[in-house]
């Protein structure tokens, strides 16, 4: 049961932060809260954190799936988790990438 | 006991009543997966005479063969039945026939829950024909999307039958999923670790826990849709707080997974079929199983794809078009990891394969097609348009009709132990193929030329009059192929001569059986060391039915298996199954009452239903277990293993956990669906708000607190040979105050036809109660069971279900306490 | 009149090229696939598993897809992007309610006046169209100006539309909504400056 949890945790963790951000989105543009920080709009520099915190997870995740003390003891399960471990890290890259590449709440 | 002998006297104990009467009672998994697939692809004929109306419709323009409103009927059911009744439940079928004899045991973990299962699938698709046959079909369209699903634009009867009769066939669903991810996870041979398991098993495993948590958003949806509906509770509807892009999200958020539940079997059809008809092991599993893996997670974050136009925010949309590329990765990394098995190997035109090939052509250009609309812009052309209707089908067709024809035919001489004689079966093929690209490659033109999905008839100056007589002749050769398929499978099963075992000399331990396989499966259960033990050692048959696996001597009249630790494929428990019963037959037909007065709107006859499937429930449960302990059985090979009763974590806990998680997800999409219309939907804040209450929330969460730990009291209690009935009486006190502040809640809830956060509120208010009730139940049994003497310290395998279930009850009674009360009393 | 691929304003032209693009990248993978399938069928020579795992899986089945769907989505965001409703100037905003199953058509330049079943534009002007319902979900769609956006109750939705030219265009509404689905259709009518003058004035045939 560890090894299942270990193959699936990142991928979960993925649809976690990705619908939260979305949420996140959807909520800022209908309560719109104006000001800025570091010289961007509030809104950008939410999203850019959450961003932000999403990406430090899986690396995290990652990490621990590659730690002698925290992998999983069979080979084809350490195999299958780090691979779903990338898939998790690219996943948030890739599908929250919009963060940072196009406009909000138009 | 020589080899005869076993199998005579292991028929005796496993074998169904003789007969039709058989049908009934069985609970054995190979007659449940044949009447399964036999259901199904009657459904699929079903579905496909609509498609035929469906064409005969368009094929000329100003066609006066249907008006709209019968035509709204067919392609409605055309898509209800090929998603819910045809695919579904093939894939169910399939499973259910295949896993335990793939997987070297004798049975399902639950065989009286796989009989459940059929008869609410096969109730409820009856109601959905019946439906049909009157001319009261659904004709909302398979999406149902309100307000036009609602009461005011819908008023007959038609979208009840939609909505309670699909709700009534997912009960089967969800019955075979948590079936399969139990059987997978720890029914299984020993020493097959789960980099042993054939490749089919995983993704039968992640198809089923994609059902768990992708279906219940659905059964939410439709319960509240028919709560509207019934009785004016406004959750769609925006005048009163409600939204119908809730609808939308739920449904989605359930459809999109939906895709890729249909196509997962069939991709595992595939890997574990393709690689026999080229000779040679499959190329990457363990990249497979991770490519497998990625797609059911990434599919759960697309569906926002299917709402493009609905007016979302560009980033929104943009996550969503994101995500819809990538899952693209993983499904491409499948498609080339079989070219390379079939690089690697030498591959063979049997009929399997062609079907193969005629999926590598068709879904190859569905998946590409599909990359098109995740682009946004593109999607605001193309949605809603034939472009759509060609997509689909190139997606579902060519990524599970062709795999699922080509598993039938792989698989079809071990249903019959029979083999072909015909080339009815090549020809057919020759014309499927041929037909489906006539019908549907031209479609996606007159799509991009303006032709909308769903209408029922066009003008000549639309200029779209060609394609779709083209498509409509090329659907009738599609028509014709298919039946020359199932005459072939008909002839086959009636007229072939007797084939041998094993004819594709394939690996896997389905094949290590006589065929057809007998009730037992295997006399003796494999000692697994391979992924294809049968290329290792290809006399593995005659060794098992000689009894040199484990548990190869009949005891008493016992039908006996053993279960394995989840990772190792180490054994770890001793398992006595249920035999033949009309329980479960008895307990659909009554579930099916309860939906049949809901849809009649009979509302007296509803708690006498809901009574008797607890009463059914109390018996079904109650026939399991001993009033004696039990040594340590041996199971061969110098092993000896505890019985289920004896353990801590007996197969109910694992079916109990399986079916949290489904429930936990339904829940938690009403959480989302409460949040979302509170934050999103217009027409807040509502006229009046719940009126908070320090002493009602802290009785909840004191009865939510007291029930668990008085439960691991009771637990602790019998495990020291103590008896657990004070304790047991704490843990029920926990739950009815549970239930009362529950109860109380509901009371106060403003009226909820007024308000959508009110009917929220209510309905959040149910389920809590829905919960404590069954709680009650729960322990009400575990103190009977105590009481009549099945429980020792040794038999304690019924309180850590009965825990968990508390446990449950405790974290979502407070949440829907603290979310009723809470935001009132701060403020 | 209803073609996608007949464009005859900025939006719907964008979208055209877009999957006139797609449809030659997809060719061209699909051809790939296929070249790939038939000479899985001839005499070939030993390889190692690794080998094969690395070309087959890693190679064609992550490096590739990879490069070819970046790059699609980055066009593809740039491409939405662009078709934003923005504000600017010379913004023409017109608002189209539907209801089960007619189009009306308002206008901030005319307050005073609807029109019911055809939509007034000026040519050569991006015009703001503020898709409502009185009833049920629709979706506003003129093919050959651009693509399509629902009509949701209890909600505004902004659809930037534009045509060339001067001229009549086919609309029609997709999202279906029962039985008067299949005659659910209104037109755009597109004037020349002239024109555009003189029907906000009220004078119009």
């Amino acid at each position: 049961m560890r090894d299942i949890i270990r193959i699936l945790i990142a991928p979960l963790v993925w649809l976690a932060t990705f619908s939260a951000i979305y949420g996140l989105h959807g909520l800022l543009c209908g309560h719109g809260i104006n000001g800025t920080a570091f010289g961007l709009p509030i809104e950008r520099v939410l999203l850019g954190a959450a961003f932000l915190f999403a990406i430090l997870l899986q690396t995290a995740l990652l990490f621990a799936l590659y730690h002698p003390s925290l992998a999983a003891s069979s080979e084809f399960s350490r195999f299958v988790s780090r691979a779903t471990g990338w898939v998790g890290l690219v996943a948030t890259l890739w599908s929250l990438s919009p963060v940072v590449l196009t406009t909000y709440c138009v | 006991m020589n080899a005869l002998g076993r199998h005579r006297k292991l028929t005796a104990i496993w074998a169904s009543e003789p007969g039709f009467k058989g049908w009934f009672s069985t609970v054995n998994h190979t007659d449940l997966g044949r009447m399964f697939l036999a259901t199904a692809f009657f459904f699929f004929f079903i579905g496909g005479l609509l498609a035929m109306l469906i064409r005969a419709q368009l094929a000329t323009p100003h066609s006066a063969f249907a008006g709209p409103d019968i035509y709204n009927q067919i392609f409605t059911m055309h898509g209800t039945i090929m998603m819910f009744l045809f695919a579904i439940p093939t894939f169910e079928g399939l499973a259910v026939y295949l896993l335990p004899k793939m997987l070297g045991t004798r049975d399902l973990a639950f065989p009286r829950l796989t009989a459940y299962g059929f008869w609410c699938y096969a109730f409820g698709g009856s109601m959905m024909l019946v439906s049909m046959v009157f001319g009261i079909a659904p004709d909302g369209g398979w999406f149902m999307y309100p307000p036009l699903s609602g009461a005011i634009h819908s008023p007959g009867i038609n979208t009840d039958f939609w909505l309670i009769g699909i709700t009534f066939v997912e009960i089967s669903a969800i019955a075979a999923a948590v079936e399969i991810t139990v059987s997978i996870l720890k029914y299984r041979a020993p020493g097959m670790s789960l980099d042993k398991m054939p490749i089919f098993a995983w993704y039968a495993l992640i198809t089923a826990l994609m059902i768990l948590t992708g279906f219940p958003p659905l059964i939410l949806g439709s319960i509240l849709l028919e709560v509207e509906r019934a009785f004016g509770f406004p959750f769609f509807q925006a005048e009163l707080g409600g939204d119908s892009l809730l609808w939308q999200h739920l449904f989605w958020l359930f459809g999109h997974p939906e895709v890729y539940i249909i196509f997962l079997p069939a991709a595992g059809v595939i890997s574990t079929v393709l690689p026999v008809m080229c000779r040679t092991p499959l190329l990457g599993y363990g990249w497979i199983v991770a490519a497998a893996l990625a797609l059911a997670f990434l599919s759960f974050g697309l569906w926002v794809h299917h709402m493009f136009t609905t007016g979302i925010p560009h980033m929104g949309l943009a996550f969503f078009s994101a995500a819809s590329t990538l899952v693209a990765v993983p499904t491409g990394m499948q498609i080339f990891a079989w070219i390379g098995t079939m690089w690697k190997g030498r591959p063979e035109l049997h009929l399997p394969m062609l079907h193969l090939l005629g999926f590598f052509f068709t879904f190859v250009i569905g998946g590409l097609t599909g990359v098109m609309v995740a682009v946004v812009p593109f999607d605001w052309q193309a949605h809603d348009t034939a472009f759509i209707t060609a997509h689909l089908h190139y997606v579902l067709f060519g990524g599970f009709v062709f795999p699922i024809f080509a598993g039938i035919y792989y698989w079809m001489p071990h249903f019959t132990g029979r083999k072909r004689f015909f080339y009815l079966g090549e020809f057919a093929f020759a014309l499927v193929f041929i037909g489906f690209h006539v019908t549907f490659l031209a479609m996606h033109w007159v799509g991009l030329l303006g032709q909308r999905r769903r209408i029922s008839t066009y003008a000549p100056e639309d200029g779209w009059t060609a394609i779709n007589l083209i498509s409509s002749v090329g659907s009738f050769v599609l028509a014709i192929g298919i039946a020359m398929i199932l005459i072939d499978v008909f002839l086959h099963a009636l007229t072939a001569s007797r084939g041998r075992r094993n004819p594709w000399r394939a690996g896997t331990l389905e094949w290590a059986m006589i065929t057809p396989a007998p009730a037992y499966n295997f006399a003796s259960l494999p000692h697994v060391t391979d992924r294809n033990p049968l290329t290792i050692e290809p006399d593995l048959a005659v060794q098992l039915a000689k009894g040199e696996g484990y548990l190869g001597t009949p005891r008493n009249t016992w039908r006996e298996t053993l279960t394995v630790e989840v990772a190792s494929g180490k054994p770890d428990m001793h398992v006595i199954y249920p035999a033949n019963t009309r329980l479960p037959i008895l307990m659909s037909a009554v579930t099916g009452i309860f939906f049949l007065s809901l849809l009649l709107k009979f509302y007296w006859t509803v708690p006498v239903a809901v009574v008797g499937v607890a009463i059914l429930a109390w018996k079904w449960v109650w026939s399991i277990g001993r009033q004696d302990d039990m040594d340590t059985v041996p199971v061969g090979q110098d092993i000896h293993l505890p019985n289920f009763a004896m353990t801590d974590r007996p197969p109910g806990w694992w079916g109990s956990v399986f079916l949290l998680t489904a429930n936990a997800t339904l829940f938690g999409s009403l959480l989302f669906g409460f949040a979302f219309l509170w934050t999103v939907a217009p027409g807040w804040p509502p006229p009046d708000w719940f009126p908070p209450s320090v002493s009602a929330l802290a009785l909840g969460i004191i009865g939510a607190g007291l029930g668990p730990i008085a439960m691991r009291y009771a637990t602790q209690k019998n495990r020291n040979g103590g008896t657990p009935l004070a304790s047991l009486a704490l843990t029920l006190a926990g739950a009815v105050l549970v239930a009362v502040a529950c109860a109380a809640m509901m009371v106060h809830t403003p009226a909820p036809t007024r308000h959508a956060y009110a009917a929220t509120l209510f309905v959040l208010g149910s389920y809590g109660l829905f919960h404590a009730a069954l709680g009650i139940l729960m322990v009400c049994f575990l103190i009977a069971r105590v009481r009549c003497g099945f429980t020792s310290s040794a038999r304690r395998a019924e309180f850590p279900i009965v825990r968990l279930w508390i446990d449950y009850l405790s974290v979502v009674s407070v949440l829907i306490l603290v979310v009723a009360h809470l935001p009132g009393l701060m403020g | 009149m209803l073609s996608t691929v007949d464009p005859a304003g900025p939006a719907a032209q964008t979208i055209a090229t877009l999957w006139w693009v797609m449809l030659a990248g997809a060719s061209l993978i699909f051809a790939l696939v296929m070249v790939l399938l038939v000479l899985a069928f001839r005499r070939k020579n030993a390889g190692d598993d690794a080998g094969r795992v690395r070309a087959w899986i890693v190679g064609l089945g992550l490096v590739f897809p990879m490069t070819v769907l970046a790059a699609l989505l980055a066009y593809g965001l740039i491409v939405g992007e662009r078709l934003l409703p923005r504000e600017g100037p010379d913004i023409v905003k017109v608002g189209a309610e539907g209801r089960l199953s007619a189009w009306t058509f308002t206008y901030e330049d005319a307050p005073s006046f609807s029109t019911d079943g055809t939509l007034h534009i000026p040519a050569g002007r991006p015009v703001d169209v503020a898709v409502t319902t009185a009833d049920v979900i629709h979706s506003f769609w003129v093919p050959r100006l651009a693509g399509k956006l629902d009509a949701i109750p209890g909600r505004t939705n902004i659809l930037r539309i534009e045509a060339d030219e001067a001229g009549t265009y086919t609309g029609v509404s997709a999202e279906f909504s029962g039985t008067g689905y299949d005659s659910f259709t209104f037109y755009v009518i597109a004037h020349d400056a002239a024109n555009w003058d003189a029907f906000l004035n009220g004078d119009f045939e």
